[in-house]
């Protein structure tokens, strides 16, 4: 073949060519001195690499993660409140499930609100409300999701892989939650937390058809 | 054994039996994981996000997510696509925080490529103005040692599509230097 300079591009392509595009570069200094950052590129960007010794990162990991199995014991939830373990971000988030709660209750149940005396427990019939809420919310949420699902797979943008990534991650503390739920069925702040994790799935899900039109 | 493999291996017991005993809350088995990937995790959240505390940061939490979501894995393409790609997550996450917070802002306009510098400094002028996309493929694969069916499964596109843009990043890189030497 006659390898003029017009070729080096398409030989880069197809390493077929390469050794055409080589003898070429032995009289051609513009593209020897491609093909020289071609290849050197590929040996230089190994030594772009950082490391650096980091020899408290996991030792915080675990700190956080042992108290993630501490509070995980009573509920999957708990995991989510012992975050990172700081006790301003769990009263935050005692705070927002308290809120969370309260409107999950008000909005879906429309019945009376849980007797002060005993808030961290539902009562029977107010239960049997928060379950059938709980039972259409999800359905809403299967209907967003079929809704939602295939424009979040044909997407491949950084945003579509994070909010990919995000509920499978919420998926799976949902079932764990919905598990320990199970177990503990009068438990109001595990509810609270369960819609608190509807929530961030229906958000998320929001966002992808806005973000897919 | 290419560098993504020795990494991607752990050799007394699987992928799958590590995250087993750490769904049982062994938290030994979590560490092997850990030591394992956290060099090459740091690294990758290093290059995204430009700041060694960030990084560590994002590695954290990416850890935490790995753990908490271990029930959710599925092994098809191994353990190590399933991390990067939460540890990308993390990432672009923290990048969308930085970018609210106006008091640290991403730095929006990469400088140009000085003139006279070793190869290595060039490069990492000149990946600061390529796609993004095509910079994390390059990433990946030549710094960090990926294979394209690795790349592919962490950015969770094509393998083609992979090289393809392995191929731009570098066609895009060459054209960078050649100006940046001429």
């Amino acid at each position: 073949m006659t390898f003029d300079c017009t070729d080096l591009e398409r030989a880069l392509a197809v390493p077929e060519l390469l050794p055409d595009a080589r003898e070429h570069a032995k009289v051609c200094d513009a593209c020897r001195r491609e093909l020289w950052l071609w290849s050197e590129m590929s040996a230089a960007a190994p030594g772009l690499r950082e490391e650096w010794e980091t020899p408290d990162l996991w030792p915080r990991i675990r700190q956080t993660l042992a108290a993630h199995q501490k509070a995980a014991k009573p509920s999957g939830v708990a995991g989510r409140i012992g975050w990172r373990g700081d006790w301003r971000m769990l009263a935050g988030i005692a705070a927002v499930l308290a809120i969370a709660v309260s409107v999950f209750i008000m909005k879906y149940s429309r019945s009376a609100p849980v007797a002060p005396r005993d808030s961290d427990f539902l009562t029977e019939q107010t239960l049997k409300e928060v379950e059938q809420t709980e039972a259409a919310y999800r359905a809403s949420i299967d209907k967003l999701t079929r809704l939602a699902q295939p424009k979040l797979n044909a997407l491949e943008n950084p945003t579509a892989i994070a909010a990919r990534e995000k509920l499978l991650v919420l998926d799976a503390e949902i079932d764990s939650v919905r598990s320990t739920v199970s177990r503990n069925r009068f438990n109001a702040q595990l509810q609270a937390g369960l819609a608190v994790l509807y929530r961030d799935k229906q958000d998320t899900l929001k966002e992808i058809l806005q973000s897919a039109q | 054994m290419p560098l993504a493999m020795a990494a991607g291996r752990l050799t007394a017991r699987t992928d799958a039996d590590l995250i087993q005993a750490s769904k049982r809350g062994d938290l030994s088995a979590f560490e092997e994981i850990y030591a394992a990937h956290a060099g090459r995790m740091k690294s990758v959240a290093f290059h995204l996000l430009a700041d060694r505390a960030d990084a560590e940061d994002a590695v954290q939490e990416a850890f935490l997510k790995i753990y908490r979501a271990a029930g959710a894995i599925q092994f098809d393409s191994g353990l190590a696509p399933w991390i990067y790609r939460i540890l990308l997550n993390c990432c672009y996450d923290t990048g969308r925080k930085r970018k609210r917070q106006a008091e640290s802002p991403l730095p929006a306009d990469p400088p140009a490529i000085p003139d006279n510098v070793p190869l290595q400094v060039a490069i990492r002028h000149a990946l600061a103005r390529i796609h993004p996309q095509y910079r994390t493929v390059f990433w990946l694969f030549e710094v960090e040692g990926f294979r394209h069916s690795e790349v592919a499964a962490i950015l969770e596109i094509p393998e083609g599509t992979s090289k393809k843009w392995l191929f731009e990043a570098k066609r895009e890189l060459k054209r960078l230097l050649m100006e940046g030497r001429a």
